[in-house]
């Protein structure tokens, strides 16, 4: 039973820690947290039921426009509604966020009321046993997937000249604009990219679960509580974070009760926050005064 | 002398609106023509599916006007929205009983909402027929003017633990829930029957609303190996926790589920045959929604409200509605809301052919229904069944 919940932790894990990270990935470049990612998780999803049910098209090539489509929400988002007022109280940006998240989720439920649609089986391989261990199609390609474009994401940061551009304007926006770097664009971009990733977290978790238009309220919590964990900003840590809240949740409900998995994200933040309140990865914030 | 007189006197005239008041109360709402009816329900939200129960009811009020009514009397039914919402359903109640003056009340799906209203319905003594919501506690403790005319969450809970227990040899029993009012509504009277028959579960374990996995609970089971599961779980819930179980190759352990959820939806959800086989929930009717014994209330329905899609809830208040009509046809053309509550209270075994048990009202026990018919697929189609292998 260990070996099992590990595996399906890491597989829970793995999407909670791609939705961190997309959280992160904004939260460093701009410094908002963006309260209405759950619904880009759910607008992702539910862009891609469309493009697979409706449209026709097979999961692959839906799920990479859905991608595209997200991106381009993404910019579009910040450009339109959180550039103006940047300068302003973390509160407003908060706000714009969340009725931005609420604008999505009221869209689906103008389109599909409260329904509670499937995506069609997309992983629908055979399981592979060893002894008791069964190792789900699922679980494959959720775990392949985010491996593939976490090593591909680090890698782009820790190897090119475009990853040094990016700590470049994490570490000083300021400076950044000193040495001729367009912030502004960057934080386009930054937002384009947390909404495609938070997006793929909801493509990828869209067969195994199933949509509605409050999909998004839960992962939201959860990519909150990884972030937490792994170290708020901390790009490594979100997704360590991530893995750890997905393996620990399976833990809870299978060793402890069946009634902590649902709240092992809140005892994670209440407790990071008492004990460690930079995280596993963060670092500890200094204020001279 | 005098004087003490005169104080009766005025006490008397005092009284006497009081009185006539009194008078006119019974006959509230009642015309030599017309017999008007209080209809709340969710016709608005995200519950409004919910609704299709009044419309069916609704369908049936014409029907029997169509005939001629009820000594002469036709039901005239008045609309009120609750939304699903406590406060709106408060709103909506007061307005049909001190506005409206309605003769009595029928309808009410959402529990929650039926719950709330009950304490204004008692007070204002009025006749109400709880025709969707299942909550205990609408009808229980009694209350002389509110009926329960469709299974209550116990006798549901108690129906699918029997029904477990039919399958031979079933010792080991497993549940798994939401944590909330609704699941424990099903679980706790299903709990206190296996006690009754000498079996405590082997396994109960929480899936919350909105798990999105259900890995750590079906492990749990695969240790425990269960001969039967009963869910009390939302449609969404039920369906990823069907999928988990197949997944992890439990697929074969029958699951007995509530009447929140149907066989036709599980398997729309699942995409999968193979995963919902094994799949059983309580079933309010004499035969599946599409079979012969419902054709006739599907065509009733139809005839009034041509668009009206038709769902599991489109059935389950019509029951109610011909038990009222049985007890105003006994009553005579002299009805006052006193009589009404009086022959409700001497409905017995009434067949309504459409409800899967009788209702019977008694003055101690105003939970007419009690019990409720199983669903299950057998040679892949959906089938009404009494108990394990037993055709309805």
């Amino acid at each position: 039973m260990f070996m099992q919940l590990t595996l399906s932790g890491l597989a829970q894990g793995a999407i909670y820690g791609l939705i961190a990270l997309s959280l992160t990935v904004v939260y460093r470049s701009t410094t908002v947290v963006n309260f209405g990612h759950g619904d880009f998780v759910m607008a992702g999803a539910f862009l891609s039921y469309v493009l697979v049910v409706l449209g026709g098209l097979a999961f692959l090539p839906a799920g990479a426009l859905t991608v595209v489509a997200m991106f381009v929400l993404g910019v579009l988002f910040n450009r339109g509604l959180i550039r103006p007022i940047l300068g302003g109280p973390h509160i407003g940006l908060a706000l714009m966020c969340i009725a931005g998240g609420y604008v999505l989720r009221g869209i689906a439920r103008m389109v599909w009321g409260r329904e509670v649609l499937p995506m069609p089986p997309v992983f629908d391989m055979p399981p592979i046993f060893f002894g008791s261990l069964v190792i789900t199609g699922d679980a494959i390609v959720i775990i392949s997937t985010v491996l593939v474009l976490l090593l591909c994401f680090f890698g782009l940061l820790a190897l090119t000249d475009l990853g040094k551009m990016v700590q470049a304007v994490y570490q000083s926006p300021r400076g950044a604009r000193l040495i001729g770097l367009n912030v502004d664009r960057f934080n386009d971009v930054s937002w384009g990219v947390g909404a495609a990733l938070g997006a793929l977290g909801g493509i990828l978790v869209a067969p195994v679960t199933l949509l509605h238009p409050d999909l998004g309220a839960s992962f939201l919590i959860k990519g909150f509580a990884a972030m937490t964990l792994g170290g708020f900003g901390s790009l490594g840590g979100a997704v360590l974070g991530g893995v750890l809240l997905g393996i620990g949740e399976q833990y809870a409900g299978a060793y402890l009760d069946s009634s902590l998995i649902e709240i092992t994200a809140y005892v994670i933040i209440v407790l990071v926050l008492f004990v460690r309140p930079q995280g596993l990865l963060g670092r500890k914030a200094v204020v001279k005064v | 002398m005098r004087k003490i007189t005169a104080l009766f006197a005025m006490l008397a005239l005092t009284a006497a609106p009081a009185f006539a008041q009194d008078a006119g109360w019974e006959t509230q709402g009642l015309t030599d023509d017309s017999i008007t009816i209080g209809v709340m329900g969710p016709f608005s939200g995200n519950a409004s599916s919910y609704s299709k129960a009044m419309v069916g009811m609704m369908a049936y009020y014409r029907q029997v006007n169509d005939e001629g009514g009820v000594h002469g009397r036709k039901l005239v039914a008045v609309q009120e929205d609750t939304a699903c919402d406590s406060a709106k359903g408060l709103a909506a109640a007061k307005k049909l009983i001190s506005q409206d003056e309605v003769f009595m009340l029928q309808g009410n799906s959402c529990s929650g909402v039926a719950v709330a209203l009950r304490p204004v319905v008692e007070e204002s003594g009025i006749p109400w027929i709880v025709a969707q919501a299942v909550s205990d506690s609408i009808s229980a403790p009694l209350a002389k003017n509110i009926f329960h005319g469709v299974p209550t969450g116990s006798a549901n809970g108690r129906a699918m633990a029997s029904f477990v227990l039919s399958k031979p040899d079933t010792k080991n029993v497993a549940i798994i829930e939401h944590s909330n009012d609704w699941a424990h509504s099903y679980s706790d009277p299903a709990k206190e029957y296996l006690k009754e028959q000498g079996i405590t579960p082997s396994l109960e374990l929480t899936m919350e609303r909105g798990q999105t996995d259900a890995t750590a609970q079906v492990l749990q089971l695969r240790e425990a190996k269960p001969n039967f599961i009963i869910a009390a779980l939302y449609e969404a819930e039920t369906a990823i926790f069907l999928k988990d179980l197949k997944k992890y190759g439990l697929g074969d352990i029958p699951v007995m589920g509530t009447a929140g959820t149907d066989l036709e939806n599980t398997l729309k959800r699942t995409g999968d045959f193979d995963t919902v086989k094994n799949y059983f929930v309580i079933h309010s009717y004499v035969d599946n929604l599409d079979g012969p014994k419902m054709k006739k209330w599907a065509d009733m329905i139809k005839k009034y409200y041509p668009d009206e899609e038709l769902s599991t809830f489109s059935f389950v208040s019509i029951g109610s509605a011909e038990a009222l009509v049985s007890a105003l046809e006994k009553i005579g053309p002299d009805l006052t809301r006193s009589k009404l509550i009086a022959a409700l209270e001497q409905v017995r075994d009434f067949d309504t052919g459409i409800l899967s048990d009788p209702i019977t009202w008694t003055p101690q026990d105003h939970q007419g229904v009690k019990g409720s018919a199983i669903a299950g697929f057998v040679d892949e189609k959906p089938a009404v069944l009494k108990a394990w292998g037993q055709p309805y």
